[in-house]
């Protein structure tokens, strides 16, 4: 029996507060914990299949390389391969300002979007912008004699722009946009236009991913014209004709204007070779797109004919009659090594320099490098973009090297910020962060954690889908009495054996599969169970069928490189050929007899050609993935 | 609410293990298969436990403030540390109902969000303004009452 006694019954009261106080702020602290590991696993899934895809290509071309260096001439797939590798036509500038021209464009009373004059104002590329807010497009003969001028213009700047950092315009430094308008168009709010009182430095990756990389291009391109003091472009590693085949960009131009995209595209590849590769503030900082190697050497990338690199993506040939006979000199790889670098190259924590196997270009560069580059060449500071940071900027290497990227929600609604750079004379950074939204709701840190998992988890689902007899043959290793049955462990090991991702796939198992018995899994039934499409056509060898899927990207890769006038169709004699070279590289044993067979029945129109929207239609995975 | 005796140790299972160790990996953002010392509790945490941060700090031997800031442990040396944290008692949905209950001046099953927010910000181990607010986003109601019991199954669903 307990007496009432006042005081101890107010002691207990206060002890029961305070302990149920903690128990809420240890539950709360265990809360956000767990949502910043499932942040963090979703980041990681998201980064490395972007990575895996780079890498994919880069591959790609590298084993077309691999051919064109040792393909006989009498070959009969010379033709082929001599399409990837187009000769830089050798073209006088007039040739080329005849085939550009804007001025046979007629405009029509029918077109109701913007008008440009030119020389551009800054009054006229506002309205630009203002248009391109309210989602028209700007007429083909503009676009041409816009981008025209811009490469009239670019072609007389040098590899490295340097800039003066002065007490009454501090200057803004943007990262990767990747055709964000949104984020474009927010910078700008936020910072104002681009004038001479308010310089910007854009360190490239303008395209690809996102849906409006052409306007902003074009309005870059614009300000550029009006400003060209003020505005500095930076290539990216996006900023190449190949690449574009296989992000979208491509896709984009076409779409929007089918009579006059390939010239655009002609331009655009051209305008691309000739962006410089460097901006330098007061001999001080140095910002480049990707970064740095152990072999950066600024007066070596001052000097290289930076219009020889239409493609980052192959060292290029020297100039001659026959494609297949040239060959590249040591100085000419050196020099190609110095680009590739200073476009493809990420830090690392570790000391020391590597290649870039995960992106498949560049380097890693670590912490050492970054201290000796600066040292050598006399600079303070490294502002590079390249790589999505959750918070729009992020330091490393003791804070002499910044990553800047600018295009918010990059993998999914609400999965990251973007951020921008402004800096005075100081050269002190400073960060403005942001998140573009088109819905007016904030979503609570659970919701946008959740929303961009599930994404995650789709595009993550898409790749084992893809893979899935090379998984199944691997499972079945550690299922040698046939029961359908492997352990978790196993299955963990297995399927990053495969994938070769990088994930946690324990942290990952309980998304990923939906029932375990006693760490045991029915593999089988698993398989199954991520079935994500029913195939369009009737072809009953699955086998072509995985091909097909897990090649998705390169075929229309190749398929839009062979189909030079941009017809949209390839013949059957070109699929076959395309077949027979990717049938190595693949290490795929489909026979040509199959292929022919899939020619014929994805020959939809009957009209002895492929459609190539239709044939990637056909293959494509019904789910979206995560870069649509 | 008395304090519970803290249970033996139970051993993990091996499969077990190998998931804590992915999770560890996640959250070294060096790549010397390490984490900081500041980084031990929410990783505890991400992993299930539910530390104070004061029982945190008496397992990896009291450090002090610079260690806290650059001291780094690898995953053989944070195995056991976990292992200590798994043996307290974690509390469960009732608990949580009852630690709220004890705000319930009414009875009647809500607190007073207001209430709620001033205790949390003064005592214990004190939550940030920007921490509380993330935590009672939605739950008040016109009235700003929290309905205590949905409050606590909507925060242990994550």
């Amino acid at each position: 029996m307990q007496k009432e006694f006042p005081v101890f019954s107010l002691l207990n009261s206060a002890l029961n507060t305070i302990s149920a106080a903690l128990l809420i702020q240890r539950w709360y602290r265990q809360h956000v914990a767990r949502l910043e590991m499932r942040r963090r696993c979703t980041w990681n899934i998201f980064q490395s299949i972007e990575y895996a895809g780079e890498q994919d290509q880069i591959k790609l071309y590298n084993y077309f390389g691999f051919l064109m260096d040792h393909f006989t001439p009498a070959s009969s797939e010379r033709n082929l391969i001599s399409h990837i590798f187009r000769k830089n036509e050798i073209c006088l500038d007039t040739e080329w300002e005849r085939y550009f021209c804007y001025k046979s464009i007629e405009v029509t009373k029918s077109y109701t979007g913007p008008h440009l004059t030119f020389p551009v104002t800054f009054c006229g590329v506002s309205k630009l912008v203002e248009a391109f807010k309210h989602k028209e497009q700007l007429h083909a003969r503009y676009v041409l004699q816009l981008l025209g001028e811009t490469w009239r213009l670019l072609r007389t700047f040098p590899n490295i722009s340097h800039v003066i950092a002065c007490h009454t315009k501090p200057i803004t430094i943007c990262g990767d946009l990747h055709g964000h308008l949104e984020d474009l168009l927010l910078i700008f709010y936020k910072n104002g236009l681009p004038s001479s009182d308010k310089p910007y430095v854009f360190n490239g990756d303008f395209v690809d991913r996102g849906k409006n990389s052409l306007e902003i291009l074009l309005t870059l391109f614009g300000f550029l014209l009006v400003y060209p003091n003020d505005v500095h472009l930076n290539r990216g590693n996006h900023e190449d004709h190949i690449v574009n085949l296989r992000y979208g960009f491509t896709k984009e131009v076409l779409g929007k204007y089918s009579v006059h995209g390939k010239k655009i595209l002609k331009l655009l590849q051209m305008i691309f070779s000739w962006l410089p590769l460097a901006t330098v503030i007061d001999n001080k900082v140095l910002i480049v797109h990707g970064g740095i190697s152990d072999t950066t050497d600024l007066d070596k990338i001052a000097r290289v004919d930076r219009q020889k690199y239409a493609s980052a993506l192959r060292p290029p040939k020297m100039k001659s009659d026959s494609y297949l006979e040239s060959k590249t000199t040591e100085t000419d790889l050196d020099e190609w090594k110095q680009v590739m670098d200073v476009l493809w190259s990420d830090p690392m924590p570790q000391n020391g320099c590597i290649p870039n196997e995960v992106r498949g270009g560049g380097c890693y560069w670590g912490p050492d490098v970054t201290e000796e580059v600066l040292r050598r060449n006399n600079l303070q500071l490294l502002i590079r973009s390249h790589e999505c940071k959750q918070d729009g900027y992020e330091f490393c290497h003791n804070r002499r090297v910044i990553t800047i990227f600018s295009a918010s929600n990059y993998y999914e609604v609400g999965s990251n910020r973007g951020a921008f750079i402004r800096m005075g004379p100081d050269l002190v950074p400073h960060f403005i962060q942001y998140q573009a939204s088109t819905t007016c709701r904030e979503l609570t840190l659970r919701q946008s954690v959740g929303w961009t998992e599930r994404s995650a988890l789709q595009a993550l689902r898409e790749q084992l889908f893809v893979h899935r007899s090379d998984l199944i043959s691997a499972f079945q290793e550690f299922d040698p009495n046939n029961k359908g049955m492997i352990s978790v462990t196993h299955w963990a090991s297995t399927t990053e054996r495969v994938l070769n991702l990088g994930l946690p796939w324990r942290v990952l198992r309980p998304q990923l599969v939906s029932s375990t018995q006693r760490g045991m899994m029915d593999y089988q039934q698993w398989i199954k169970e991520l079935s994500i499409t029913e195939p369009k056509l009737e072809i009953s060898d699955n086998s072509i069928l995985d091909t097909m899927y897990k090649n998705h990207s390169n075929l229309e890769t190749i398929f839009r490189i062979i189909d030079t006038d941009h017809s949209g169709l390839i013949s059957f004699k070109e699929f076959h050929q395309t077949w027979e070279l990717l049938r190595s590289h693949l290490k795929t044993e489909i026979s040509a007899k199959a292929i022919a067979d899939l020619a014929q029945s994805i020959d939809f129109n009957k009209d002895g050609s492929i459609d190539i929207n239709e044939f990637l239609e056909a293959f494509r995975l019904v789910d979206i993935s995560a870069h649509n | 609410m008395a304090e519970e005796a803290a249970a033996p140790a139970a051993e993990f299972a091996p499969a077990e293990i190998e998931e804590f160790k992915e999770s560890f990996g996640l959250f070294d953002r060096v790549g010397d298969s390490q984490v900081g010392y500041n980084q031990v509790a929410d990783i505890m945490r991400a992993l299930g436990m539910n530390p104070t941060n004061k029982a945190v700090v008496a397992i990896l031997g009291n450090p002090s403030a610079d260690d806290m800031a650059n001291k780094r442990v690898n995953f053989e040396a944070f195995l056991p540390m976990l292992k200590q944290v798994d043996a307290m008692p974690k509390g469960t949905y009732d608990d949580y109902v009852e630690g709220l209950r004890v705000f319930d001046k009414e009875g009647n099953g809500t607190v007073m969000g207001a209430e709620l927010r001033i205790v949390l910000s003064t005592l214990g181990e004190k939550m940030s303004e920007v921490e509380i607010d993330s935590l009672m986003t939605g739950q008040e109601d016109e009235n700003g009452s929290v309905h205590y019991e949905a409050f606590v199954k909507h925060i242990m669903s994550v």
